[in-house]
């Protein structure tokens, strides 16, 4: 019974710290619009007339994004303290964190996306050269 | 199998078309969306393909969300989808990554592992709104409907026609009623006969120029129309002069093919040595003034060659037929170039405006540079 009840209150703690945040995200704008998540959605079928749910979805998709861009930065981030190991005689230049397909492929990787794509087109003098290197 | 590949290609392209024009804005907004995420995760440039493949992404992450929920809301009978239906969804596509709970099998959807890493999410992160302010899309336009007949107040033309039903257009859109020629002198007529002139000028001494290629020579059929006779010759060399043809007759036009002329050439032979002799005899004769002049060409200026040529205009047409080979194949070409310059002058001469003579001379030099392509006239 104690089990039971305790069993109880974690629900209903867990339903009411839902609604608590299903009520918090209507203050909270998404970087996501609106507008767009509820586009795409209507595309696929979801039909839901609540806001609430729009900005849950507006919001674990811009979490998804968030993380992949994380780890695409610490894979640019490591990259670039692998190539200033090599050439300490060299000023530290301050290069840009640069979002390349490299990074952003494997980083989608670990998500389950496979991103393959060309390891150079032969169309111009620089190509075939690190990417980072290539300030795009 | 070759046909249902084409028709599925063709297919493939058109929806491909459709697609790329459908989704160009909520792309772009997505792809914004995303740039101002990265951007807070700390990069501070992208590259065109790397933007475009997450934006692609994360579209696609959403419709895989939405139809995750549908799915799910469809299993327990709804249409509607709920906040436990996207959990389920949430739960689903976190399913690789994993989350806090995933092996659980019977745990509350609200205490779900995802829940709680999107709330902590929110907590820490700052509030980045987008950039830009997005209008409600797709923006449908409204139809103009055709009033029908009760909305229009008009009664319908015929009891058949329902009362409901759209209105006719107006009787000026579709009844044709004459029109008056109120212009008058149309100030491009004039130009577009004018054209229309030169253009028949030009096409007969286009046909003259071809006719030449297959025969050697060929008179002057357009010098002068008041000779009924040449007029005859005329429209029995040139289709487009030829007598208008009768109910029941059929024209068969003249193909000048050389072998064609042989074979002419065959047939008067066999009809009558007496007519051919005379053919050849008139050729020499007509060909006389031409050769003297090549005789005495290299001494005389082309001046003098124009005096003695307008010494010796022919008052008769001459028909040279390639009866004879040997008197086709004694001509050397130079010959045939300097004849046709003659007689382009002698075009020349007779009333024949200066530019037509320029525009006939050019004509008659671009086909003399090749004399095998005339040959295959």
């Amino acid at each position: 019974m104690n089990q039971n009840q305790g069993g109880n209150d974690a629900r209903h703690d867990d339903d009411s710290a839902l609604s608590d945040f299903l009520a918090s995200l209507v203050d909270y704008t998404p970087t996501i619009p609106d507008e767009l998540v509820e586009h795409y959605l209507a595309k696929s079928g979801f039909q839901c007339p609540d806001v609430r749910l729009i900005r849950l979805v507006a919001v674990a998709t811009q979490k998804f994004v968030a993380e992949v861009a994380s780890d695409a930065l610490q894979q640019c981030k490591a990259r670039q303290s692998a190539v200033v190991k090599d050439k300490r005689d060299k000023q530290q230049k301050d290069k840009r964190l640069i979002l390349t397909m490299e990074d952003l492929s494997k980083a989608l990787r670990e998500c389950g996306v496979n991103v393959k794509h060309q390891e150079y087109f032969a169309d111009s003098p620089s190509s075939g050269m690190d990417p980072a290197s290539r300030d795009e | 199998m070759s046909d249902g590949g084409g028709e599925s290609g063709r297919e493939f392209d058109r929806t491909t078309k459709r697609k790329s024009s459908d989704r160009d804005f909520p792309q772009a907004i997505a792809k914004i969306a995303v740039a101002q995420i990265c951007e807070s995760a700390g990069f501070q440039g992208f590259q065109q393909s790397a933007l475009e493949t997450l934006s692609e992404v994360v579209v696609r992450y959403i419709r895989e969300l939405g139809k995750t929920a549908h799915t799910y809301a469809n299993s327990a009978c709804r249409t509607e989808c709920n906040i436990f239906d996207i959990i389920q969804g949430l739960e689903d596509l976190a399913s690789l990554q994993g989350f806090s709970g995933a092996s659980d099998s019977d745990h509350c959807l609200a205490g779900s592992g995802t829940v709680r890493e999107i709330v902590q999410y929110v907590s820490e992160a700052e509030e980045i709104p987008l950039a830009h302010s997005v209008p409600h899309f797709p923006v449908s336009r409204d139809r103009k409907q055709t009033p029908s007949f009760l909305q229009i107040g008009e009664e319908p033309p015929g009891d058949h026609i329902p009362a409901w039903l759209p209105a006719f257009p107006d009787p000026q859109t579709y009844v044709h009623s004459p029109v008056l020629n109120e212009r008058g002198a149309d100030p491009c007529a004039g130009n577009i006969e004018q054209a229309r002139q030169h253009k028949k000028a030009e096409w007969s001494l286009l046909n003259l120029q071809q006719q030449l290629a297959c025969n050697g020579l060929e008179g002057p059929s357009m010098i002068d129309p008041g000779d009924a006779a040449k007029a005859r010759r005329a429209a029995e060399t040139n289709p487009f002069l030829s007598a208008p043809l009768h109910f029941g007759e059929k024209g068969v036009s003249p193909v000048f093919l050389p072998a064609k002329l042989s074979n002419e050439a065959v047939v008067e032979n066999q009809a009558g040595e007496n007519h051919a002799v005379a053919n050849h005899v008139s050729v020499l004769e007509t060909f006389a003034p031409a050769i003297e002049l090549m005789k005495s060409r290299s001494c005389e200026s082309e001046e003098g060659r124009k005096r003695v040529l307008s010494n010796q205009r022919p008052a008769v047409q001459f028909k040279i037929e390639i009866g004879k080979k040997s008197t086709g194949t004694a001509l050397d070409l130079s010959f045939q170039n300097k004849d046709v310059e003659k007689i382009t002058s002698w075009f020349g001469k007779d009333n024949e405006k200066d530019d037509k003579k320029r525009r006939a001379e050019k004509i008659l030099k671009e086909s003399m540079k090749n004399p095998q392509e005339l040959a295959q006239l």
